[in-house]
């Protein structure tokens, strides 16, 4: 893998600082939220930091809580496989949360869709919260001498940092790890055009008549194509010298597995297709270990009926997790799970060039989509008995 | 794009929805002969119907099919659509979606609905679908891509039956109702009562924000002319605007402060030596 640090994992159960903002909300994690000074010859991506316990390159998925589960982020070079709820509300935020958390960080996108134009995705992005994202906007010229009125009455007491640009110079971002998003707003198109951003939607390159009548699945191959070719141009892939600085690649794909991609596995109890999607991983697998980029997979798991095959892909991918709304289920009445929006599990974590992996303390996890974090918590230790409280402490 | 999704293959006519609006409406119809869709509806109804006839020659034995199965694709089915020639996108009703699934592959299906779905030809497709024909994940993919979903099943007592309503908006939000309907001999729907989940949800009553300024020895709270007095208050190193504009706008000779952040800056609370290992 890229970047080995040789670190000692710390076995300390030191207390956890959450990282940027702090939240209301922490987990109790085994490590500690200390960051080794880098002055050895890493290369610095803005956007990513090494990892504390193994020295992987991590990026942020968007979430911070989910951050947290997954042991500070996300390796660069791994997949997060994201089981999609009943109504694809929550997985595609996650989704969202991911590409947009890119284009806060400069990196490029890649995104693959069936079903809706790639798009109608990037524009639903969520505002990112701007104390110091740097926009790339001019900055504000001061104001001449010859209209000082409305200037000087925007701040009465402050009235000496009135002309000083509202935005912090681009150092800021890219030390930043992890940024917060208002859901009730989109991002803004220039924000979002100053990020570049590779597209696929598969009606665009396959004729729907023409793979009815093959006997594969010929979208897979397709987009892996699509992919590969897009790694190699665009320098991704170490292949090319390090003359310009390097980047991250995030690749996002929604909904892999539904029929829309000619793929009958969760049409039938024994699909023909069956191997279509674990080749595609295995295959996206090997590209994204050769290259700077991560990609985040939703599935609708729900409507897959082989539990073998669901196995096998969650084998396949490096992190794994599944969410499961409340919409419309019994369980919205339970009193237990009245604040949240539904549950969270966490399939898998890898443990990628080490013995130990990093799982989360708790397995009942709930989530809750609120207008500026998306927050996952244990629903028992939250509705806190004084015994539990006191042990946080 | 609306499904009815049926248990028990419960028999339900489908133009009662279309024919109440002003509306043109192709039917393709493959479960049932012309003549049996026609019997009881008014003939100014079935004038605005047109009513392509699949159930006579579906797989195209005879030499001259009228449509079949296999025309399920985009191109056919937008000629179809057009050959009314109106000005405004009409509804198309399929009656049944589970016997062209039984023909071809559910993923060439879906992708056609979808293509229905994002192309102008048609400005709504109604499905009827019988989920007890299908396996679970056959039913469970055509129902993922339908935006409103009717599963209706027989109710307790004899005529009516309860239809459970699902709807998906472009933000993501889901509804869910369930009612309890009937249907005449002239075909309208009368809506009897809504189930008893509806009862559940107005028992969460909103908290009262606790305001914490009410009852208190004190007074926290200003009245206007006290605001008034705050905002009138002089506040020192308040300057006059000229000298503030002096201040903000400096001329040419002052010096400007230009910094750059260098390793003393790099200082870690947690690590004030500088000597922990990881």
């Amino acid at each position: 893998m890229l970047h080995n640090i040789d670190v000692t994992s710390s076995n300390m159960a030191a207390p956890v600082n959450s990282v940027g903002k702090t939240s209301g909300d922490r987990f109790q994690v085994n490590c500690t939220s200390f960051q080794k000074k880098t002055r050895s010859k890493l290369i610095s991506i803005p956007g990513t930091r090494p990892s504390v316990q193994n020295g992987q390159l991590l990026v942020s998925t968007g979430v911070t809580s989910l951050d947290y589960l997954l042991g500070g982020g996300l390796a660069v070079g791994t997949v997060l496989l994201i089981e999609e709820d009943r109504f694809d509300s929550y997985s595609r935020m996650i989704l969202k949360y991911f590409l947009a958390e890119g284009v806060v960080c400069r990196h490029e996108l890649f995104v693959a869709t069936a079903q809706d134009n790639p798009d109608e995705i990037l524009q639903e992005l969520p505002a990112p919260i701007l104390d110091d994202v740097a926009v790339p906007k001019p900055v504000d010229q001061p104001r001449p001498t010859g209209e000082p009125q409305d200037s000087l009455d925007a701040m009465t007491i402050a009235w000496r940092y009135q002309n000083l640009p509202k935005v912090q110079s681009a150092l800021a971002s890219s030390s930043r790890f992890g940024h917060y998003y208002d859901v009730s707003k989109t991002m803004e198109a220039e924000i979002r055009q100053a990020a570049k951003c590779h597209r696929f939607y598969l009606p665009d390159h396959i004729t729907p008549s023409s793979a009815a009548h093959s006997a594969r699945v010929e979208s897979y191959s397709a987009l892996l194509k699509s992919l590969q070719e897009v790694i190699h141009r665009e320098g991704f892939d170490l292949a090319t010298p390090m003359s310009k600085s390097r980047n991250i690649l995030r690749v996002g794909l929604h909904s892999l597995g539904s029929a829309l991609w000619g793929d009958d596995m969760c049409c039938h109890d024994k699909p023909r297709h069956g191997h279509a999607l674990t080749t595609f991983l295995y295959g996206l697998r090997a590209l994204l270990r050769s290259s700077l980029s991560v990609a985040v997979v939703t599935l609708p798991s729900h409507l897959i009926q082989d539990r073998a095959l669901m196995g096998n892909i969650t084998r396949l991918c490096d992190n794994a997790i599944a969410l499961e709304s409340f919409k419309g289920s019994e369980r919205e009445t339970n009193p237990l799970y009245k604040d949240y929006h539904g549950l969270l599990f966490v399939r898998q974590v890898p443990h990628l060039n080490c013995l130990a992996r990093q799982l989360p303390d708790h397995k009942d996890l709930a989530f809750k989509l609120k207008r500026k974090q998306f927050t996952i918590e244990s629903p028992g230790l939250r509705s806190g008995s004084t015994k539990n409280k006191l042990r946080q402490l | 794009m609306y499904i009815l999704a049926l248990k028990n293959s419960y028999n339900l006519f489908l133009n009662i929805f279309s024919v109440a609006r002003e509306e043109v409406v192709h039917v393709l119809c493959f479960d049932v002969s012309e003549e049996e869709l026609k019997v009881g509806l008014k003939p100014s109804d079935t004038q605005r119907l047109h009513i392509h006839n699949a159930y006579s020659d579906p797989l195209g034995w005879t030499g001259h099919p009228n449509f079949t199965a296999q025309q399920f694709i985009l191109e056919d089915l937008a000629n179809l659509v057009k050959q009314t020639s109106q000005p405004k996108p009409a509804v198309l009703v399929i009656d049944s979606l589970s016997w062209i699934l039984r023909h071809k592959t559910p993923p060439a299906v879906c992708q056609t609905l979808q293509q229905l779905r994002k192309g102008g030809a048609v400005r709504a497709v109604i499905g009827l679908l019988h989920t007890d024909m299908h396996q679970r994940g056959t039913v469970g993919s055509v129902c993922h891509l339908a935006t409103s979903l009717i599963s209706v099943a027989p109710g307790v007592r004899g005529k009516e039956a309860v239809a459970r309503v699902t709807k998906r908006s472009k933000s993501g939000k889901v509804m869910q109702d369930e009612e309890i309907f009937c249907i005449a001999e002239d075909f309208t729907v009368t809506i009897l009562s809504k189930a008893s989940h509806a009862e559940h949800k107005t028992n969460s009553t909103e908290e009262e924000q606790a305001d914490p300024t009410a009852n208190l020895t004190f007074n926290l709270r200003l009245s206007d002319s006290e605001l008034e007095a705050k905002q009138k208050l002089t506040l020192p190193f308040v300057f006059s605007k000229e000298k503030k504009t002096a201040l903000l706008h400096p001329g040419p000779g002052s010096g400007r402060i230009l910094y750059e952040p260098d390793a003393n800056d790099d200082y870690d609370q947690e690590d004030p030596d500088d000597d922990l290992d990881v």
